[in-house]
Formats: structure tokens, C-alpha cells, sequence
């Protein structure tokens, strides 16, 4: 066991003075993610390449302190804030794409790599990652592999894990391992699927092979207003049960749609109850007519308006819009947050109206926003945790609105993962003997417990409790 | 509490950052870094972390605060609309009155104050133009000296616009109000004659009020709340009587248009104030001032902060531009900070450096002969990085160069 100082001595022997921090305050500002609950943090390292985030594993490994990787902080669900003193191991400054390869359609990236960035710089190619969650401008690409992020656009698309062919990482000893390959069906296990959406806690991503997507030749993006919620989830049912894979399906209440358009003034109907962004792409003259199907469909609906937006510069705006949802609430209230549960789409409208129910029972400020193809809901709170009893009346709330999707036959979350905050309902999803065989096969990667502890699963989900070899930094 | 001058943080204007992150592309000291702390977030959390009394003010503090080149991407971008701007300017005053002041935040103080005051800028600016005339600018130490390389040929005698007034041929359709500047008027003289005649040929009488002082940005900028706070009340009342007052430096519209935060009566005169390419762009597209046909070549936009921002004018410069009958082109979609920040390059030159090659790459890569730029600072930055091939100019410059046949 190192004493604190030595930990950071240690750290400054493998990347240098000047990217180590533990002055109280650099701790303060790495103690939170977006999410709504900060931890204690020990140190901060920046590490620059795969060997030197090998060095700050092992350091902190023999110092008995836990390593949390953190990409850009924009977690939602308090996976990158520790519940411990832990290491802070900051991947934003591997943001080299290290290759691409057109032919094949990939590329090697580093984790600290933006996601819009990535996009943007593959604009002459052709080329784009398709995940992209709504705060893709910000989050990195070790952080959409640590939390399996989704995205509107992965209604078509697949979520992260569809387009990760590869990842190196350090594991909890320090070693860097390859996991996957260029191959889309590696032989052997493929624990690809295992490692992406795990939160740093099988290993720290120090670089990913990513699968590209060709950009569609043609888009078509479509504003619809609706005069009931009913209405709206009428259509998203209807269009999905016509076979047609729109690219994007997302939903918006009016109190959403208002805090938005007060920002973005993108011409979204303040006076309608619900609004639909739908998005069809592919070739010129099929768009066209899919974009024709998803209109009548919600006209046959009672839509109150109906827009096509006509140039790109329209497009963007419409989705910067949408993409803005959740920092945009903050204009009714300091704090946020924000639930992600799916259940299925025939059950919408009847889950919604419960979830409006439970907020108003609890007196709670509510806006609602989500990816409605896929029935990823997003209700979200705006609140004041200042307020004392405030925090613990919205979780209260929360863990209600996540029972009764579950009960609707939904699932816990849709794509921001469990970190922390969801953790203890793991075991509304899970029986015991789940639970354990995901305690087992995360011990097969991290028996003492290094990488992020306290993670996803809820304690005592192993079915004989070990005792714990890491123990806190004095 | 913490906390003690009138300018302190607020503390329900802190909170209304819900740490989305959303802002933190946007930030140039972030993507140099890739540190939170570095960061828009990462600032307000430490602020409000300090305005609890949760953490010291201590040179960590001041330096990350120091850091922050101010430029206000993060506040054009943030879906919440916190005041990054006003709470930053909010910040610096504490420091300030916290003392000890750190060296760096004094040293900027010595130029934020001396421009200010404007016999020290004359009696600057006579320097200048000697050493100009010598050759000896080259010689002028760091920070300083590269300043001094982007600078134009200081006139002599010194010119100065301040009480003066100009009328049109024919019989007036309006009077406007010229804010003169502290450095815009000496060094830069040639934009505001260039904004008074297009003034004039759209039929205004221009008036530049001798009570007027400096804005009064740098010092906001710098902490010196209580010195910017005077002169926003001497503007406001050389400005009273003037129903449109124009601005040709990017950074001081943006300041006047704040005035609401900085004295009684701010708010009135913060309503009247246009930015130059803001109010030429509306007499153009009023048909009060003519269009010339294409022609005359491409021109990189350089979009300075305070314009793009924190006054949210993007269309404007472009507009005026192609009436002259440029090519208006696009160096940056996400026109990050060309690093000058007022006088940031003296705090953290190898920021300000860094961020001024980026800026002049971005130049180079779309292979015009002429940048424009409405900002003095970002001008200076422009050319100090770009060297004398390239052209800088003013976009109500390269306007009045169409205009007058020249
Ligand atoms: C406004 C807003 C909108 C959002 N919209 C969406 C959305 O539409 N879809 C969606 O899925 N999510 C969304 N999110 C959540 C969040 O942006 C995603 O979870 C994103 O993938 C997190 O990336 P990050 O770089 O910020 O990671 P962080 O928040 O820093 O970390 C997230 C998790 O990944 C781990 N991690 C990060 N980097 C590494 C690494 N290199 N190696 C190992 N583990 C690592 C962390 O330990 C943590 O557990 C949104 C968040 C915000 C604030
Ligand atoms: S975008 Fe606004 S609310 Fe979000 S972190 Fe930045 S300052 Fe805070
Ligand atoms: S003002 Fe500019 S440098 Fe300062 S935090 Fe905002 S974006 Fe960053």
C-alpha cells in the first residue's frame, strides 16, 4: 500500500508532473459526470498512450486505490464518478484517429476521440459513425464503447456494439489486450459484446477499431405536430407496422418542446401536445416516397401539422433542437434528471400516462423526451437538489416510473447504462442467479475489484459475498 | 460567505449550468487541453464550489479562472443560457478584491487600465509610430513585440474621431452616434473613416461625443469592475441623445450591448447599440446603400468571438461583404478563438500562439489574399500570424472600397 503522496509521486514517474493533479479543486471539478451525484476523487491522470494508462493501472493497483476511466463526463448515470478515493484515468487527450481505412470501411481511433468529431472528419470520405447519442458534439468514443450509447439514429442503426469490431485495453493488471479483430465474426468467444457497454470495469479502452457507415444519399426529415400524445404514439406504432425502418423516430412533449424551441427557435409547434421528428434515408426517389407514407400516416392520425424541412441548414436545426432537449430544461430548474427505461412501443401511450401520474402524485416538474421507434423513453425531472429532501423525493419517483415500465414488459435502460444510480435495480430485472453469473464473469476480468468498483451491479450480487481486497485510500 | 463586491457570481445563475458538457467542444482551452478544469463546466463548477465556501480561492482558483480567454463560445452554445460572460466578469472583481493579486492578473492590469486611460494610449501610440518609422518594432520584447508586428502604421499626428462630426451631401435621414474607442481611434483610424463615409452616403449625420470614454471591456475583462462601471456611466449619459450608436470593434459592441449588468440605464443604451457590419448589412438589405455586382474575389471570414458569441452576429459581415462584391468564405464551422482575447497573449502567450496558427492554417488552407475581420484584437492576431502577404481588413473597409470607386 502507497501513502496518498507516493500515489502521486508514483503517477508523476509515469506521465509526468504536469499531467497529475490532486489539488483539491482539480478534484472537485473530476468528482461528477452530467449525471446528478458527485465521489471522492484522488488523483487525476491524463495518460497519452496505451503504455502510460498501463502504468497509472498498475500504480493505483499497488497503491490499493480504484481506477475510474473517464472520457468526456457527459454519463448520465454516474458511471465515471467513484464511490470511492479513486484514480480519475482521463482519456480525452488520446483523440488521434490513428487510421482509417476507406477500403475496408473502419477505422482505429483513440477512445478520447469526439464522436462528432470523427464524423466530421471522415465528411470527405463518405464515410460516418453511426451511433449518435444526442450529446455526440461532446462524448467520446471510449465513453459511447463504455456505456453502449444509442442514439436516434440507431433506431436503423444498431446501438455502439453493432459498430465496434475491436477493442485494446488495459486490463485490471495492467496488461493491454486486444479484444476482437477486423473481422466482423471473430473465432472463438467473442467478448466484444462483453466489453462494450461494461463501464470501465473489464478494462480502460485505449483504442477501438470502429466499423464506418456509408452516408445515405438522400435524407428526408419530417416535423409533425399532434394534438394528443395518443395521436403521436398512434403514428410511431402505425409507421413501424407499415415495415418501413425510419432512421429516426424521436418524440417530444409540450413541455419539452417549449423549453427547446425557446432555445433553438427552430419553428417547433409550441400549442402542440406532442411533436415527431421522423427521418427516412436512403436513395432520392425511395425517401421520397417513405417520407410521403410517414405524412399520411400522420394525417390519418389527426397531426395538426405536418413540415418537411427543405434544405440541410433546416435539417440541422430541427435536430439541434432535439439534441438540446436535455440541457435546455434548465431553464425551468437548476438540476436534471433523467430517466432511460425502454418499454415496448404497443405499451407507450399507457406507460406515458402512468409516468405522468406518478409525477404529478409526487409534485414533480416533468418533460418528455425519447427515441419513440424504439420505445426508449426519457422522462425528465427538473428540479433543485439545493432544496433538502428534493434529490430523495426524485429518486423515489424515478424508481416508480423504472417499475412500471419493467412491469409493461420493458427494460431498465435503454442506453445510458446503470453506473451507479440504477444499480440497485438491477435486481428488478435480474434474479439472484443472473445477478451471480455477471458477478462471475466480471471477476474473470477484475478479481480485486481495481476497475470502477461499485459499478452496474448492486453489491452482494455475488451469491457468497467476498470480502473486499481493495480497500479505501486513507 | 465568500464573496464581496456587488459584481460576485450569482449563485442561481451558477446553478442553471446542469453540467450537460454540451459546451465543452466549444472551448479552446478545453480542446487544447482536454481538462475539465479547462473547461466551461469545470469553471463554473469551481466557482460555485468557491461561492459555498467549499473550496479556497486560492492561485489554483485564479489560475484556472485566468486561463479562460473569455471569449463566450461556450455561452452561445449552452442550451441552458447560463451567462458564462457575466459570471466570468464576476469572478475576475472577486479576485481582484480578494488579493493577493497574482502577478499575471496584475500585469494585465497594467495594459487593460493604461488602454483605459487615453493619454497613456496617446503617448503609446506616439511610440509606435516612432518605432514603426525606425523599424524598430521587430525589437520590442515578446508578447509585446508580436502585438506590435500585426499592427497597422499609426498615422501622425495621432488622429482621434473624438468630438467631431460629420454630415452627409444631402439633406440628413438620421443622426448616429460613433463610439471613438480607446485604440480603435488611433491605430485604427482608417475603418472609422471608412464607416463614417458609407454613414454619410446613406444619409447620416455622425457624431463621435467628446464626453465619451473607453467602453470599458478590458477592464471589465480583468476584474477592474469598479473602473468599468464608471465608464459605462459616462457612456451612457455622452450617448443619451442618440438614437443608433455604432460600434466598429467587435469586443466593444459586445460590451456596450452588456451594459445592463454594469449601471443604471445600461439596459437603454445596450438596446440602441449596432455593431458597424450590423447596421450597414440593414441599410443594405434596406436598399439604403447599393449592392455591387460579383466580382471582386474570395474573402475569408474570420468571426470574432465577441461578434459571433457573445453578440450572435454571423450573417451581417457576410452580408456586407458580398454586397461589396466579395466571396464571402467560411474558414471554421465552429469559429473557435484566434487566440488574441484581448490581452491574453501577454497571460499565456503560448495559448494565444497556438491558437493564432490554428486560425492562420485555417486562412491558408482556403488560399485567399484577404481575411476579413471586425475586431481590432483578432486583427492584430490575424496579421501578426499571417505576415504582411496576406491582407486584413475591416469588412466596412473592403464595403467603402467598392463604394467610393477606389
Ligand atoms: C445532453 C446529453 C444527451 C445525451 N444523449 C444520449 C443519447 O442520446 N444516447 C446515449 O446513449 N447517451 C446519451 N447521453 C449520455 C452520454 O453522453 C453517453 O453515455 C456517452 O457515451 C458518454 O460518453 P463520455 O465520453 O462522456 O463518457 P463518460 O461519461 O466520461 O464515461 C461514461 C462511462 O464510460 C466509461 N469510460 C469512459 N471512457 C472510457 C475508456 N476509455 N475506457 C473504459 N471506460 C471508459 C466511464 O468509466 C463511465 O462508466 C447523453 C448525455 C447528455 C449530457
Ligand atoms: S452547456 Fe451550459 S449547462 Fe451545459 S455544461 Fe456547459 S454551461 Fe453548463
Ligand atoms: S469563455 Fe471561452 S475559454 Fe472561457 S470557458 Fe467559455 S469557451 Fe472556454
Amino acid at each position: 500500500m502507497l501513502r496518498p503522496m507516493d500515489l502521486i509521486a508514483a503517477l508523476e514517474g509515469v506521465v509526468g508532473s504536469d499531467r497529475v493533479r490532486a489539488h483539491p479543486l482539480d478534484r472537485r471539478v473530476f468528482a461528477k459526470d452530467a449525471g446528478v451525484k458527485d465521489g471522492p476523487v484522488a488523483a487525476v491522470v491524463f495518460p497519452e498512450s496505451a503504455e502510460e494508462t498501463a502504468g497509472c493501472v498498475r500504480v493505483a493497483r499497488a497503491a490499493g486505490v480504484p481506477v475510474v476511466p473517464r472520457g468526456a463526463g457527459t454519463g448520465l448515470a454516474g458511471g465515471a464518478v467513484p464511490i470511492e478515493p479513486s484514480v480519475m484515468v482521463v482519456m480525452t487527450r488520446m483523440n488521434r484517429i490513428v487510421e482509417v481505412d476507406e477500403q475496408s470501411r473502419t477505422a482505429w481511433v483513440g477512445p478520447g476521440v469526439i464522436n462528432l468529431d470523427l464524423s466530421r472528419d471522415l465528411a470527405s470520405t463518405g464515410l460516418h459513425f453511426a451511433p449518435d447519442p444526442s450529446s455526440q458534439q461532446s462524448c467520446t468514443i471510449g465513453g459511447n464503447v463504455g456505456t453502449n450509447a444509442g442514439g436516434p439514429h440507431c433506431l436503423a442503426e444498431g446501438t455502439t456494439v453493432a459498430h465496434i469490431l475491436a477493442v485494446e485495453m488495459v486490463t485490471a493488471d495492467g496488461d493491454i489486450v486486444i479484444v476482437g479483430g477486423d473481422h466482423p465474426d471473430p473465432v472463438g468467444l467473442d467478448l466484444r459484446a462483453v466489453v462494450v457497454g461494461s463501464e470501465g470495469t473489464m478494462g480502460v479502452t485505449t483504442r477501438v477499431l470502429v466499423k464506418l457507415t456509408e452516408n445515405p444519399p438522400a435524407v428526408r426529415t419530417l416535423l409533425i405536430g399532434f394534438a394528443t400524445v395518443e395521436d403521436a404514439a398512434a403514428t410511431v406504432s402505425e409507421v413501424i407496422a407499415s415495415g418501413l425502418v425510419p432512421a429516426a423516430l424521436e418524440m417530444m412533449d409540450r413541455a419539452m418542446v417549449r423549453a427547446v424551441e425557446n432555445y433553438v427557435h427552430a419553428g417547433y409547434p409550441t400549442d402542440a401536445a406532442a411533436v415527431l421528428l421522423a427521418e427516412v434515408a436512403g436513395h432520392a426517389v425511395g425517401v421520397d416516397a417513405e417520407a410521403d407514407m410517414i405524412a399520411r400516416i400522420a394525417a390519418d392520425n389527426d397531426a395538426t401539422m405536418v413540415r418537411l424541412a427543405q434544405n440541410d441548414a433546416e435539417r440541422a436545426l430541427l435536430w439541434k433542437g432535439r439534441k438540446s432537449a436535455f440541457g435546455a430544461i434548465a431553464q425551468s430548474a437548476p438540476d436534471y434528471y433523467l430517466h432511460d427505461t425502454v418499454v415496448p412501443r404497443t405499451r407507450l401511450v399507457e406507460v406515458l400516462s402512468q409516468i405522468y401520474e406518478i409525477g404529478e402524485r409526487y409534485g414533480i416538474a416533468l418533460l418528455n423526451v425519447f427515441h419513440a421507434g424504439d420505445g426508449n423513453l426519457h422522462p425528465l425531472v427538473s428540479f433543485d437538489a439545493a432544496v433538502p429532501g428534493e434529490l430523495d423525493r426524485v429518486m423515489a419517483a424515478a424508481t416508480e416510473m423504472v417499475r412500471v415500465s419493467i412491469e409493461a414488459g420493458g427494460s431498465l435502460s435503454g442506453e445510458h447504462g446503470i453506473g451507479m444510480e440504477k444499480r440497485d435495480l438491477m435486481g428488478l430485472v435480474f434474479g439472484p442467479d443472473d445477478l451471480d453469473a455477471q458477478a462471475r464473469l466480471r471477476e474473470a476480468f477484475d478479481p480485486d475489484g481495481v476497475l470502477n468498483p461499485g459499478k452496474i451491479l448492486p453489491e452482494g450480487s455475488r451469491c457468497f459475498d467476498r470480502a473486499p481486497t481493495i480497500g479505501a485510500a486513507p | 460567505m465568500t464573496w464581496v463586491t456587488p459584481w460576485a457570481p450569482d449563485r442561481s445563475e451558477l446553478d442553471s449550468c446542469v453540467t450537460c458538457g454540451l459546451c465543452l467542444p466549444f472551448c479552446p482551452t478545453f480542446r487544447l487541453t482536454g481538462d475539465e478544469t479547462a473547461s466551461p463546466r469545470g469553471r463554473i463548477t469551481a466557482m460555485a464550489a468557491v461561492g459555498a465556501g467549499e473550496a479556497e480561492m486560492d492561485e489554483r482558483f485564479f489560475e484556472m479562472m485566468a486561463f479562460c480567454l473569455q471569449c463566450r463560445a461556450c455561452e452561445a452554445v449552452c442550451p441552458s443560457m447560463v451567462p458564462y460572460g457575466k459570471l466570468q466578469e464576476g469572478v475576475r472583481a472577486e479576485i481582484l478584491a480578494a488579493d493577493p493579486k497574482p502577478a499575471r492578473i496584475a500585469r494585465r492590469m497594467v495594459l487593460g487600465r493604461g488602454l483605459a486611460s487615453r493619454p497613456a494610449v496617446h503617448v503609446a501610440s506616439l511610440g509606435i509610430a516612432a518605432a514603426q518609422r525606425l523599424g524598430a518594432t521587430r525589437l520590442l520584447p515578446g508578447a509585446v513585440g508580436r502585438m506590435a508586428s500585426g499592427m497597422r502604421t499609426v498615422p501622425l499626428p495621432v488622429p482621434s474621431t473624438l468630438g467631431r462630426s460629420w454630415r452627409p451631401d444631402g439633406e440628413p435621414v438620421g443622426i448616429v452616434g460613433l463610439l471613438s474607442g480607446c485604440v480603435m481611434d488611433p491605430w485604427f483610424a482608417d475603418v472609422h473613416e471608412a464607416l463614417v463615409q458609407i454613414l454619410r452616403t446613406a444619409g447620416y449625420v455622425v457624431e463621435a461625443p467628446g464626453a465619451q470614454v473607453c467602453c470599458g471591456a478590458l477592464a471589465a475583462h480583468d476584474g477592474a469592475a469598479y473602473d468599468a462601471a464608471r465608464m459605462a456611466a459616462a457612456n451612457v449619459e455622452a450617448f443619451a441623445r442618440y438614437d443608433t450608436v455604432v460600434v466598429d470593434s467587435a469586443g466593444c459592441g459586445a460590451h456596450l450591448k452588456d451594459y445592463g449588468h454594469w449601471t443604471e440605464g445600461g439596459d437603454d443604451l445596450a438596446a440602441r447599440v449596432r455593431d458597424a457590419t450590423e447596421f450597414v448589412a440593414h441599410l443594405i438589405d434596406e436598399g439604403a446603400l447599393p449592392t455591387f455586382p460579383p466580382g471582386r474575389g474570395r474573402v475569408a471570414v474570420q468571426d470574432p468571438c465577441h461578434l459571433r458569441h457573445a453578440q450572435r452576429i454571423v450573417a451581417e459581415p457576410r452580408t456586407v461583404l458580398a454586397a461589396a462584391g466579395y466571396e464571402p468564405v467560411e474558414i471554421d464551422e465552429q469559429a473557435l478563438c484566434c487566440g488574441a482575447a484581448g490581452v491574453y497573449g501577454l497571460s499565456y502567450p503560448e495559448t494565444s500562439d497556438e491558437l493564432g496558427r490554428r486560425k492562420a492554417d485555417q486562412v491558408m488552407a482556403v488560399d485567399v489574399s484577404i481575411v476579413a475581420s471586425a475586431n481590432p484584437g483578432c486583427e492584430l492576431q490575424m496579421r501578426g500570424h499571417l505576415g504582411p502577404d496576406i491582407r486584413v481588413a475591416h469588412p466596412v473597409e473592403l464595403y467603402w472600397e467598392a463604394l467610393s470607386g477606389s
